[in-house]
């Protein structure tokens, strides 16, 4: 069967950093696969060649199959991979709701009309119905990581890219944000590529891991697994994965 | 000591003028909020704007049509920007962020030489008035000329649509959210290309639209956009760049000022008031009136 993603040997060097060396990995369709490493592994320049922001020096991404080699990360978007950032990339003058009507804009002919009822329903999933005409970049910053994630969901796509998801936000979101990766997953068999340092949530949502080392994959399996690896354990310099 | 009718009718006709600066400041204002570069050649899409008014009611039209002339005027300004931004300016935006601005001011720089040159190598250094047959309008005892009030609704007009469009439709949304992050609408799956060729089209449209309205006031010869590029420039300045209330706002403050100096102060120095305005902005507040410090990611 044909992996929902895929990368075939990527390369891609920074100045005298390899950021990426030969990273070649494949999630199958409705796979949640967690992408783990120590700071500077790699994870977040693979997630930026998987969605189009950088071009690989060489290898290639093939999403359901299609190469996405030459394509803008407008393209990709389009093809249904959503991507959400480390840093959030909200449109900070804009309302919630605004935010939210956004992710209709390349897609609200296919699916889903004006995306008017989506944009209340996720309004109310995620309870940020009192703040729904409050401009973005007032919110805490978990209610940000929060509408990021709505932004992403709120047009199911076939495959979401999250990388640290999790990073500096309560347990009260973090849940909400399990449950919307959990209830997408299941109903829609999206694809989830999810690069995070939270093992305790990894180990909840994601069946197999890959860690990265070095711009290198080094292992791959379910987490505890990899953590008995002496290879990982000295990548994390001899700390416990937990 | 002054007339309460004088006083009226310096306010009515400072109001008039800064609204069409409005609109050049309005043009500078979004190109840069969607593609964070100062388009320098402004004054020659005005130029343009004012040349295809010129030639249209007097060649082709004649001046009863003036108004059938101005948005054509307007669209070929618009026309000229698209094809504009996807021959010279498309390319800047493949090099890194952090080399565009210079690229997009040595482009813009080189764009103002060569359209001014080009003027004047056409039609040569000659002044043309494209005339108005409208008649003198009153508002109550006061007479106002029939050009200027005609360009004030019509630019009123144009305010009004730019902002329905900006603020109710789905296009404007696109535009809104490139305006505050880059990179989000491309994860929304908006080409962000796309977006600046219409921004640009629109945002020199303004100005071609106000050099249109303005011809038969200011007359048309190759550098008559330098005077309202400057106003433009001093109204971002004022009213903070990057803001669109604040262009407004700041344009019709400037030609209240500039109106009401030239009327009560000395009106050789007509020019100096909007400067001194801009001094003090400068002084009190760096960013403009509605300015915000820095960028948002």
């Amino acid at each position: 069967m044909e992996a929902a993603l895929e990368t075939i040997g990527l390369f891609k060097r920074f100045g005298g950093l390899l950021a990426t060396n030969d990273v070649s990995l494949a999630v199958e369709r409705g796979e949640i696969r967690g992408l783990i490493g120590p700071n500077g592994a790699g994870k977040t320049t693979l997630v930026n060649l998987v969605t189009g922001v950088h071009a690989p020096d060489t290898g290639e991404v093939k999403l359901g199959g299609q190469s996405l080699r030459g394509r803008g990360m407008h393209e990709i978007a389009r093809l249904g991979l959503v991507r959400s950032f480390q840093v959030t990339r909200l449109f900070g003058n804009m309302t919630v709701r605004e935010n939210l009507m956004t992710s209709f804009l390349a897609r609200r002919d296919r699916e889903a009309g004006d995306g008017a009822g989506q944009t209340e329903g996720m309004i109310e999933l995620t309870r940020l119905g009192p703040l729904a005409d409050t401009q973005a970049k007032k919110l805490s910053g978990g209610q940000r990581a929060l509408l990021q994630m709505a932004c992403g969901f709120v047009v199911p796509a076939n495959c979401y890219v999250l990388d640290e998801p999790f990073a500096g936000i309560n347990p009260v979101i973090k849940d909400a944000i399990i449950d919307m990766i959990l209830d997408v997953n299941r109903r829609h068999r999206a694809t989830f590529l999810v690069v995070s340092h939270e093992m305790a949530i990894i180990r909840r949502l994601c069946q197999q891991v890959t860690v990265m080392m070095e711009g290198r994959v080094a292992a791959q399996g379910t987490l505890d697994e990899v953590a008995r690896l002496p290879e990982v354990i000295a990548g994390y310099l001899g700390k416990a994965l937990e | 000591m002054f007339s309460t009718e004088l006083v009226v009718q310096t306010v009515i006709s400072g109001v008039m003028i800064g609204v069409l600066y409005a609109l050049m400041a309005l043009g500078i204002t979004f190109i840069y909020s969607i593609m964070r570069m100062i388009n320098w050649a402004m004054g020659e899409f005005y130029m343009i704007g004012s040349y295809l008014q010129y030639a249209l009611v007097a060649l082709l039209l004649g001046p009863d049509l003036w108004w059938l002339a101005i948005p054509i005027s307007a669209a070929g300004v618009f026309a000229f920007g698209l094809v504009v931004q996807w021959s010279l300016l498309k390319p800047i935006f493949r090099k890194p962020p952090e080399a565009r601005d210079d690229y997009a001011t040595v482009v813009t720089l080189a764009l103002l030489l060569l359209l001014r040159s080009l003027a004047t190598g056409l039609a040569g250094p000659n002044q043309f008035s494209p005339g108005s047959n409208l008649p003198v309008v009153m508002v109550g005892p006061m007479p106002l000329a029939g050009a200027r009030v005609a360009a004030f609704v019509f630019a009123l007009g144009a305010l009004a649509l730019f902002y329905c469009l900006l603020r109710y439709s789905w296009y404007g949304l696109a535009l809104r959210a490139t305006s505050q992050s880059r990179i989000g609408v491309q994860t929304a799956g908006i080409d962000v290309q796309g977006v600046d060729r219409i921004a640009f089209g629109v945002g020199v449209a303004l100005a071609g639209l106000a050099g249109a309205l303005l011809a038969p006031v200011f007359l048309v010869y190759p550098t008559n956009g330098l005077i309202t590029t400057v106003k433009g420039f001093e109204i971002v300045v004022i009213g903070g760049l990057g803001s669109i209330p604040g262009a407004l706002i700041a344009g019709v403050l400037l030609g209240l000022i500039e109106s009401l100096g030239a009327a009560f102060i000395d009106s050789a120095y007509q020019n100096i008031y909007g400067f001194a305005l801009v001094l003090l902005i400068l002084v009190l507040r760096p960013t403009g009136l509605f300015g915000e410090r820095g960028r948002e990611a």
